[in-house]
């Protein structure tokens, strides 16, 4: 076979891969908000946009995980902002240098996730009442150990983790795609990845063979929660204070980047780059409603209005392919 | 005169992406007689279920529901009940909701559902179908036969049905339920339905059918009047090749070392078990469903809990309740439920042969995706697995070359002992040699099996001895060579005079 026979079985190849349809989508949006905000495209503006991408896509990398195993975590912004306090509060108080606090805090966010996966695997305990009753218990002790005040003064050190560029990269995008990159290689290359995908189709089936189930669904909710301490942290280094009150939107919109990515609820299916750029996605709606000039009470309702349609599209795409395939056969 | 051919198929055509499942078909179903269809697994019966429901058109050819040209007139399908393979009822709803639901069928226009009302109305369609529960009874509570027999009163109860399709009804039923089955079968007849049935169980068909067409590779290949034909000459039709039913697969040489050891074993649904598996032994589990025959292997397996009892493998004390330290010991569980609990349904052939062996395939972090690639394709040759990938979704395999599937992964780990449920369910007869074949290489080899089946001519011509079971005990040891199999029969329905 010559190289146009090549060439054309990778055309096909894109074309069927799921993530297309999704890419197409926000192609789709960034036209429209180039065209009509002139603001849309500039430096400013995509800088500061790909700030905001980093912190949504991290945690939803580690929702990612989650939901191929076929379960949900709630606890992403709760876990994100306790971190984040209890970050900003030791480096304040105390002498200890200020990454040796970074890291242990990142302990600390694997450990949150460590218990929800104990919960759910120990007592077998559905994961979205578990995520949901860790939620009030998380943001309790928040808002005991703040009082709801922010935490200031936060070292200059580490201000370049957030606020800092590497080239014209803003840092926290950087970092990003660094996580991104592990995610990839963890739930593609390795066996740890595959046994993920195994059990998110059927755990029955991957108990029978002797897996490790029980260790790999606690991996995924410690790491998972170690991505979310890895956002508050970065926060922040980018606010400057410590806010008890950031990522309150996480939960919702990084399920909803997962779903939009083409991940699905049952598990077993499903890329981390779709969550990415389901996060691309819904970051750019957000951007083009403040551009636009939506009031900010229509605000919620019109992302909300995109995700559907985004979903939506997706799924008329598929049932449009798979009729003409139909169709095809019949001649 | 009325019309006797109910339905009739007419010149069927189906194709499916890189199949041809239907080859220009014809069948005439006439009221009052039972039609069997058999063939091979792929050999079009499910295609012919759901062109008969309506769920596929069929791309070429005419469909005539009681005359009515049902591809035009989609109300004549109302006319075909369609009994599934698998269970699917509402488990955690009674007997009585179950049978009416839609409520709306059950001639009641009310917007409330009223228990009493529900549950005094069914009581005619239990007794007609020979269910005995109570119509109160929550379905899941109830024996998987009851909820066989209530899946067929379901669909044939409020239904205008002319039409009763049942799909290997009798796969988990014990000896006593398919009679049961069969008497509901001929009220069927007597009311004058026109009854399919598509079964694996060659005897069946012979016990119950009037009429039997067989395909296969989606052709009808033979039809006739039951009393006109022989189980020979079905079977040659089905696979093209004769088959000797008195073929015996039990490896002759066993070695005396004893393997494994159970002794006094209790567990869930079943107590005080003992027995000794030697190696290269083929050893039978008989019994009905729901002896306890899947819970001891499960429970040997580590998949459930053990109540009491000593276990010696390899002659040495065994530590039950652990799945991976079993399969390190080497022993492996090929589980009955293939789609439950034995296949990942959407991930490909090769992930599913190389999954368990990730360790010994690669490193511990990386693939080395062409060694993965060679493996699975030495065990889809070795195995003789037809796929037209490796890879492409398990769930689009027949459920033989599932099987093998199952079975070639497990022999990757080179096991000692293996414990086959219910092996052949499900299976067309081509297929089922092929795998008691297989288990007499590996036993010949040196690994020790134990087969649990329902099939007592599966037992015999497979095993070396067969422990009966009756209501989770152990009734007796048999040498298969030494007994009949009335025997092992009566043992296993509890009649058997000298209980141990």
């Amino acid at each position: 076979m010559g190289e146009p026979s090549k060439a054309k079985s990778i055309f096909n190849a894109i074309r069927k891969n799921k993530m297309t349809n999704i890419f197409l989508v926000f192609l789709f949006l960034i036209i429209i908000a180039s065209i009509f905000s002139p603001y849309f495209m500039t430096a400013y503006n995509i800088r500061s946009q790909a700030r905001e991408f980093a912190f949504l896509g991290i945690v939803a990398l580690g929702q990612a995980c989650i939901l191929l195993l076929g379960e949900i975590d709630l606890t992403v912004g709760t876990t994100s902002a306790l971190c984040g306090v209890i970050a900003g509060i030791f480096m304040v108080r105390t002498n200890f240098n200020p990454f040796i606090i970074f890291i242990l805090i990142l302990i600390l966010g694997a450990f949150i996730g460590f218990i929800n996966g104990a919960l759910v695997t120990g007592l077998r305990l559905n994961s979205l009442v578990v995520t949901i009753g860790m939620v009030g218990i998380l943001n309790g002790v928040n808002l005991t150990i703040t009082k709801g005040q922010a935490v200031l003064n936060i070292p200059e050190s580490i201000y370049f983790l957030g606020k800092g560029s590497l080239g014209p990269l803003p840092m926290p995008f950087v970092i990003m795609i660094v996580v991104l990159v592990v995610v990839m290689i963890i739930v593609k290359l390795t066996r740890l990845g595959r046994y993920m995908y195994a059990i998110g189709n059927n755990r029955e089936t991957a108990k029978i063979l002797g897996l490790p189930v029980t260790p790999v669904r606690i991996f995924a909710f410690s790491f998972a929660g170690m991505l979310y301490a890895l956002a508050g942290l970065i926060m922040i280094a980018r606010l400057g204070t410590a806010q008890p009150s950031i990522g309150s939107e996480w939960a919702l919109n990084s399920i909803a980047a997962g779903v939009i990515g083409g991940i699905s609820l049952v598990g077993g299916i499903g890329n981390p780059l779709g969550a990415i750029i389901g996060v691309a996605i819904i970051i750019v709606i957000q951007n083009i409603i403040v551009l636009f000039g939506v009031s900010p009470y229509l605000q919620t309702a019109v992302s909300g209005i995109v995700v559907v349609a985004a979903i939506s599209f997706d799924s008329i795409t598929n049932m449009v392919s798979q009729r003409k395939k139909r169709l095809t056969k019949l001649d | 005169m009325e019309n006797q051919k109910v339905l009739v198929l007419e010149n069927i055509t189906k194709v499916y992406p890189g199949v041809v499942a239907l080859k220009n078909v014809s069948i005439d179903f006439e009221k009052g007689k039972v039609h069997c269809l058999m063939g091979e697994n792929g050999a079009g019966k499910s295609t012919i279920a759901r062109i008969l429901t309506g769920l596929r058109i069929p791309d070429e050819g005419k469909v005539y529901i009681d005359g009515v040209d049902a591809v035009k007139d989609k109300r004549a399908y109302q006319k075909v009940a369609y009994v599934p393979q698998e269970l699917d009822l509402f488990g955690s709803m009674t007997v009585a909701e179950n049978l009416f639901m839609p409520f709306g069928k059950s001639g009641s226009k009310s917007m409330f559902v009223n228990n009493r009302d529900l549950n005094k109305r069914a009581i005619p369609f239990l007794e007609k179908f020979q269910i005995t529960a109570n119509p109160s009874d929550i379905v899941e509570d109830i024996s998987v036969s009851e909820q066989q027999l209530l899946q067929i009163a379901r669909a044939i109860v409020f239904q205008e049905s002319e039409i009763v399709m049942l799909d290997e009804p009798t796969t988990s039923l014990g000896l006593q339920d398919v009679e049961r089955l069969f008497k509901v079968i001929h009220e069927l007849k007597k009311d004058n339905k026109a009854v399919i049935f598509v079964s694996h169980k060659i005897e069946e068909i012979f016990t119950i059918g009037d009429e039997i067409t067989v395909l296969s590779n989606g052709e009808k290949v033979a039809h006739s009047k039951i009393e006109d034909t022989n189980i020979q000459q079905v079977m040659q039709q089905m696979t093209g090749r004769d088959i000797d039913l008195t073929l015996t697969f039990y490896p002759e040489k066993i070695s005396d070392e004893i393997v494994l050891e159970v002794e006094n074993l209790c567990g869930e649904r079943f107590a005080d078990v003992s027995f000794k598996l030697r190696k290269g032994e083929i050893l039978g589990f008989a019994g009905l469903v729901g002896a306890g025959r899947s819970e001891i292997a499960q429970t040997i397996y580590g998949y459930l809990a053990a109540a009491k009892g000593k276990v010696k493998l390899y002659n040495r004390n065994y530590r039950l309740g652990n799945v991976s330290k079993s399969v390190k010991s080497g022993i492996v569980y090929l589980p009955e439920e293939r789609r439950s609990q034995g296949i990942f349904s959407i991930l490909s052939v090769k992930e599913n042969i190389t999954l368990p062996l990730l360790k010994q395939i690669i490193g511990e972090f990386t693939f080395a995706a062409k060694k993965e690639t060679t493996i699975a394709n030495q065990v889809v040759k070795e195995y003789d697995i037809k796929t037209p990938s490796l890879n492409k979704e398990i769930q689009f395999l027949s459920g033989g070359n599932q099987q093998k599937v199952i079975i070639g992964r497990s022999m990757l780990g080179k096991p000692k002992i293996i414990i086959f449920d219910e092996p052949t369910k499900g299976i067309d007869v081509g297929a089922k040699l092929e795998i008691y074949k297989l288990m007499k290489k590996l036993a010949d080899n040196g690994v020790s099996i134990i087969v649990i089946s329902s099939e007592l001519e599966e037992l015999f011509k497979c095993a070396n001895r067969v422990i009966s079971i009756y209501k989770g005990r152990k009734v007796e040891e048999f040498e298969t060579s030494e007994s009949g199999i009335k025997d092992i029969m009566h043992s296993i329905l509890g009649l058997s005079k000298n209980k141990s």
